[in-house]
């Protein structure tokens, strides 16, 4: 792969990073990339980018591993969701919420925070819901706050007693919120360690949770 | 190092009267490791049946706020729980209970269609024996046990339930000044 390739898939990937998440965007690239350019290319994808985006490094290795999709498996979040009236969803994986979406019962108020380590026209994020998903602010998230709420996150690895998520679950679940919200969830999205020290994360101890789905 | 010496921290003189201080904080994993969560759980079930909604009133009394709330909470509510047993008393549901707030920023809770309650009501017929009902002071004492962090605040109302339970026995009676 040429650097001017790799430069505009930089572009790409981040931009796609910041709208579908980091798991979403990495598989989605790894495929593509697969299907035009086989394993090699896959590697080649690896050795460039994996350092700056090590969810799409741990994504590559599962790809190299004999994965060929994320592993999406709504029924334990839907689990740990029931009898919530809302549910705030704090970071953005997109074929995860797209799974877990339909799954909720049509009664259930579910938010987004849009809040992001990478930009995002959060308008065109939300839009892929169809109006299900409502946008959150930092500012006013608690209005989603209750003893039928949820907070749901999303986790890049679980191991060692911890989880990596997204720096907004640090800045939402301070102590005064964690008891304003019945379920506090972690949802495993990309089941492996990351290999590469996973830069655009934060490693908070699992007790953070009241449910894990996952590992 | 002679016996009660590390009361003295260097103190010249007799040894001080009444009872030793306690100085040394224990570390924060010895309190974990005495808390008790479904010895709680339990306890709780008759006022909160619902798993779920049980959970979440443990999780905000023995794991949420200063490690020594936790274990005080879990100390004080193992014991009343002892009595409540001792006694035998059945736990009954107060037709008087009060709701225990969430307490939201001021400026988000004015925008809410109406106030969110955790799922442990307070009940107040222990407090009938120190205020009389409807009176500014009792009032005020409801105010003091539902305010303030849920640490505290739902702590409190378990509190209630259960020395509820252990008062319903006794004819009701008016406050005992």
């Amino acid at each position: 792969m040429t650097a001017g390739r790799l430069a505009r898939l930089e572009q790409a990937f981040r931009v796609a990073c910041g709208e579908l998440g980091h798991c979403a965007a990495a598989w989605l690239f790894v495929r593509e990339v697969a299907e035009a350019l086989g394993d090699a290319g896959v590697e080649g994808l690896r050795d460039e980018l994996g350092r700056s985006y090590p969810v799409l490094d741990a994504v590559a290795r599962r790809w190299f591993e004999g994965h060929r999709a994320p592993h999406v498996q709504p029924e334990g979040v839907v689990a740990a969701c029931a009898g919530a009236a809302r549910v705030l969803v704090v970071g953005l994986e997109a074929a995860h919420l797209d799974a877990l979406v339909p799954l909720l019962p049509p009664d259930v108020r579910l938010g987004l925070v849009r809040s992001g380590s990478l930009e995002a026209d959060w308008e065109r994020v939300l839009a892929n819901f169809g109006g299900r998903v409502e946008g959150a602010d930092l500012g006013d998230f608690q209005r989603w706050a209750g003893a039928r709420s949820a907070l749901l996150t999303f986790a890049y690895g679980v191991h060692d007693g911890q989880a990596h998520v997204s720096p907004a679950w640090v800045r939402v679940s301070g102590p005064d919120v964690r008891a304003q919200f019945r379920a506090l969830i972690a949802w495993d999205v990309l089941r492996a360690p990351t290999y590469v020290h996973p830069r655009w994360l934060v490693a908070v101890p699992l007790e953070d949770f009241s449910h894990v789905v996952g590992p | 190092m002679p016996p009660h010496d590390h009361h003295h921290h260097g103190r010249k003189g007799p040894p001080r009267k009444g009872p030793p201080r306690h100085h040394h904080h224990v570390p924060s994993s010895a309190i974990t490791a005495f808390v008790d969560r479904p010895r709680i759980d339990a306890l709780l079930a008759p006022w909160v049946p619902d798993a779920a909604d049980r959970a979440f009133v443990v999780r905000c009394i023995l794991g949420e706020g200063p490690a020594h709330h936790r274990g005080a909470n879990f100390v004080l509510l193992a014991l009343l729980g002892l009595l409540v047993e001792r006694e035998g008393r059945a736990p009954g549901a107060d037709p008087a209970s009060v709701a225990v707030p969430l307490r939201l920023p001021p400026h988000l809770a004015e925008a809410r269609e109406e106030e969110d309650a955790y799922p442990l009501a307070m009940p107040t017929r222990p407090i009938e024996r120190l205020a009389a009902r409807g009176t500014r002071e009792f009032e005020a004492m409801v105010d003091c046990l539902t305010d303030g962090p849920p640490q505290h605040a739902l702590a409190n109302a378990a509190m209630l339930a259960l020395l509820d339970a252990l008062l319903a026995g006794d004819p009701p009676r008016g406050p005992e000044r």
